[in-house]
């Protein structure tokens, strides 16, 4: 009986990380790793590589290979600079091993920045949680942190739940590096690349067919594309990626 | 350059059989602290030196650089007969199934930082190419898990075998990695190493360096 329970975890463990070799987007990553550690309570997730202290508000995202967080703990986060002063962070970079949030505030002389950060983030409902390094290929070092309201673990599970993510986070990066190729062959064909420039300029889809002299509908169809080319999520992305890349100016 | 000779070819050369014992017990024995391999002699050898293992050597500069030991899975080895509570079922086994034990960079050629140093993943590039050659395509480690991800990111396709398990202050999991020819690709890229880093025969003597 006992045995027949361990087997099943296990296999129930392998059928995930077989469902994980087939997420193809970084957000089907993280909603099938969430479905399995929010039977423990951890319901959100963070992980990405940490930025040097003083890195510029806007570079910090770029760090960010998981994210299922709440959208505005995400921008108080950032805008608030919490991650040089987050004791989760301060003890990952000191420890190999994974631990509970509630050891590193416990571990370390909580200074009034890292006691804010703390408050803040029970205010998201994310009250205790857990966290470990790890450490990529070329040294790089990646920080894993899943939160919660009531986080529930037995050490058997806390290991099974770090090692879960782990296969999650290693398809991220296989994702990450797959697209970093396809998107360096992106190529805009003349009419997207106008729609965009116009679009750059606060143009709407009517403005720009009326300007280019072409139907609305295919003004936006245009736009779709070239989002979807660029890897936007939204128009204000696409715009931005063109201009990052030199697509528009 | 990585040399693969087998238990009776090892024999033939005493001065590499001795440099590789010798880093074994200085890695496994005296850095891991695995005190149940401790010897006198300070020389580290176990039942598994049987003559159908085959022993890898990255050589550099004369100096034997990195290790690593290959196991058939059709006769007993480590994940089946010493750590067994590593797996979960019937473990993998068979002609394209080997395990890979005793993985060793000596500590002057650890280069990289935290990262995997040339060494290290010359050992990588070194099994893949080995197993490729004469069709196994498959092989069972036993390491920490944060080896989990830096096999992903070399695009083996990994799965573990049973739930980790904490050894001393060592977490270890048995995995299997099954990798192919685009494997191979990923991991000389990453290297920035095209050529075969497999050699045929032996390494020149040990003490003897090459006047260029």
């Amino acid at each position: 009986m006992g045995v027949d329970a361990a087997m099943s975890q296990f296999d129930r463990t392998l059928e995930f990380m077989d469902q994980l070799q087939h997420a193809g987007t970084a957000a089907a990553v993280c909603e099938r790793l969430l479905s399995v550690t929010s039977n423990f309570g951890l319901t959100a997730l963070m992980a990405g590589t940490v930025p040097r202290p003083g890195t510029p508000r806007g570079q910090q995202k770029d760090h960010v290979l998981l994210c299922d967080w709440p959208g505005d703990w995400l921008e108080r986060y950032v805008q608030r600079n919490y991650v040089d002063h987050d004791p989760v962070v301060s003890h990952m970079k000191n420890l190999q091993a994974p631990f509970q949030w509630r050891e590193a505030s416990k571990m370390i002389t909580i200074d009034r920045d890292s006691d804010e950060v703390m408050g803040d983030a029970r205010e998201f409902k994310l009250r205790d949680g857990l966290a470990f390094p790890l450490v990529t290929l070329d040294g790089e070092i990646v920080m894993v942190s899943l939160g919660g309201e009531a986080v529930h673990l037995s050490e058997a599970e806390f290991s099974m739940v770090s090692l879960v993510s782990t296969y999650a986070i290693g398809r991220a990066m296989q994702l990450h590096t797959m697209a970093g190729k396809t998107i360096d062959h992106i190529e805009l064909a003349p009419r997207e690349r106008e729609c965009l420039q116009w679009a750059a300029v606060g143009k709407s889809e009517w403005e720009i067919s009326q300007i280019l002299g072409i139907s609305e509908h295919t003004s936006e169809k245009h736009l779709l594309n070239a989002k979807s080319k660029l890897g936007a999520v939204n128009r204000v992305q696409a715009v931005a990626e063109a201009i990052r890349r030199g697509y528009i100016s | 350059m990585l040399f693969s000779l087998t238990t009776q070819e090892l024999m033939e050369r005493p001065d590499l059989w001795e440099a590789v014992h010798r880093l074994r017990y200085k890695i496994f024995v005296e850095e891991m602290g695995w005190s149940d391999l401790a010897r006198p002699d300070r020389l580290e050898i176990d039942q598994f030196d049987h003559d159908e293992a085959e022993h890898h050597l990255v050589i550099r500069n004369g100096e034997l650089a990195g290790y690593q030991r290959m196991l058939p899975t059709t006769r007993p080895h480590l994940l089946s007969d010493v750590l067994t509570d590593l797996y979960e079922g019937t473990p993998p086994s068979g002609p394209k199934v080997w395990e890979l034990t005793r993985y060793a960079v000596a500590p002057g050629h650890r280069d990289g930082k935290r990262g995997v140093s040339t060494v290290g993943t010359e050992l990588i590039a070194g099994f893949v190419e080995w197993g490729l050659k004469r069709g196994v395509n498959q092989v069972i480690i036993e390491f920490e898990p944060m080896w989990v991800l830096r096999a992903l990111q070399l695009h083996f396709l990994a799965r573990p075998l049973g739930y980790q398990r904490t050894y001393g202050n060592q977490q270890v999991v048995a995995t299997l990695l099954t990798f192919n020819e685009h494997t191979l690709e990923v991991v000389r890229e990453r290297r920035n190493h095209f050529a075969p880093v497999l050699n045929r025969g032996y390494p020149v003597q040990f003490g003897l360096k090459q006047a260029s």
